[in-house]
């Protein structure tokens, strides 16, 4: 039985439900606009990383040198997607 | 076709090698689709119009819920591919089968939340906010319903040919697409529900 849980498995578990904690500690606790989006962007980001790499095993193939590049792509044209659409309509530049 | 007995079943041919990768590659395009969505989103989240606000229809117990429904499917998930991995096909069943019933609860709790929107005047078509927010909830919620079809499909390939290098893969490609909706959700959860609340 012990053998179907392994150890960096159930800690990666522990650590998502802390994180996931943490990020409604913005909810419950009173803070300011620009501390709680601190929180979680980091939470979040962290989050991800960890589903990655314990959950999704990106890096452990041959291909994980194409893995990363693909999605480090992805997140990248994300990123510029989501902040260019919020820099031309909502910023105001 | 070569197998290679020393890498777990589903890296053990070339083909399944190239499977995994271009489902990756898959992922890569899903993640600009959402990027797409929640750019869109925060461009239109305060244009509500004469409907209500994000802060007025959301509340914190669903999303609690569903938040730690669909953590603990992506563990169970990840439990299945190591007991996959262990050769262990009645444990893999097991696994799987609670991760789909657990996304199974996810979903409920999304329909109720749907409707109670609807009943609080926030349906699809009353304002640029309820539109995109059902939208990219929306957009979360059905491939989580595609994916349940996908889990019960995989769960009877295992059924009826075993560990095979080829369900091995399907399965292992499932348990990828399955943690990518949970890290989309965790997006959701932060930027959608939490930021709107805080």
């Amino acid at each position: 039985m012990k053998e179907l849980f392994p150890r960096k498995q159930v800690m990666g578990f522990v650590f998502s439900l802390v994180l996931t904690i943490v990020a409604l500690s913005v909810y419950f606790l009173n803070m300011s606009f620009a501390v709680g989006m601190t929180v979680l962007l980091v939470t979040a980001f962290i989050q991800a990383g960890l589903q990655l790499i314990v959950f999704m095993h990106a890096g452990e193939s041959e291909d994980k040198g194409s893995i990363y590049i693909n999605i480090f792509y992805g997140v990248i044209v994300a990123l510029l997607t989501v902040f260019g659409t919020l820099l031309a309509m909502i910023w105001g530049y | 076709m070569k197998t290679d007995h020393t890498q777990p079943l589903e890296y053990s041919t070339e083909q399944n090698n190239l499977n995994i990768l271009g489902f990756w590659i898959f992922l890569g395009a899903e993640i600009m689709l959402f990027g797409t969505l929640f750019a869109s989103y925060f461009t239109l989240v305060d244009r509500t119009g004469g409907g209500p606000s994000g802060a007025e229809i959301f509340e914190i117990t669903p999303v609690m819920f569903e938040t730690f429904l669909l953590l603990t499917s992506s563990f169970t998930i990840g439990l299945g591919v190591h007991a996959m991995r262990l050769l262990n096909k009645k444990a893999t069943l097991v696994f799987f089968g609670i991760t789909l019933l657990l996304g199974l609860a996810f979903l409920g709790f999304e329909v109720f939340e749907f409707f109670t929107y609807v009943e609080e005047g926030a349906a699809l078509q009353t304002s640029a906010f309820t539109s995109i927010l059902l939208t990219t909830l929306g957009t979360h919620g059905a491939h989580v319903t595609f994916g349940l079809f996908w889990g019960i499909a995989i769960m009877m390939q295992i059924k009826q040919r075993g560990l095979t290098p080829e369900t091995a893969n399907k399965s292992f490609i499932f348990s990828l697409y399955w943690h990518f909706l949970d890290v989309v959700w965790i997006f959701i959860f932060s930027f959608v529900y939490l930021k709107g609340m805080m």
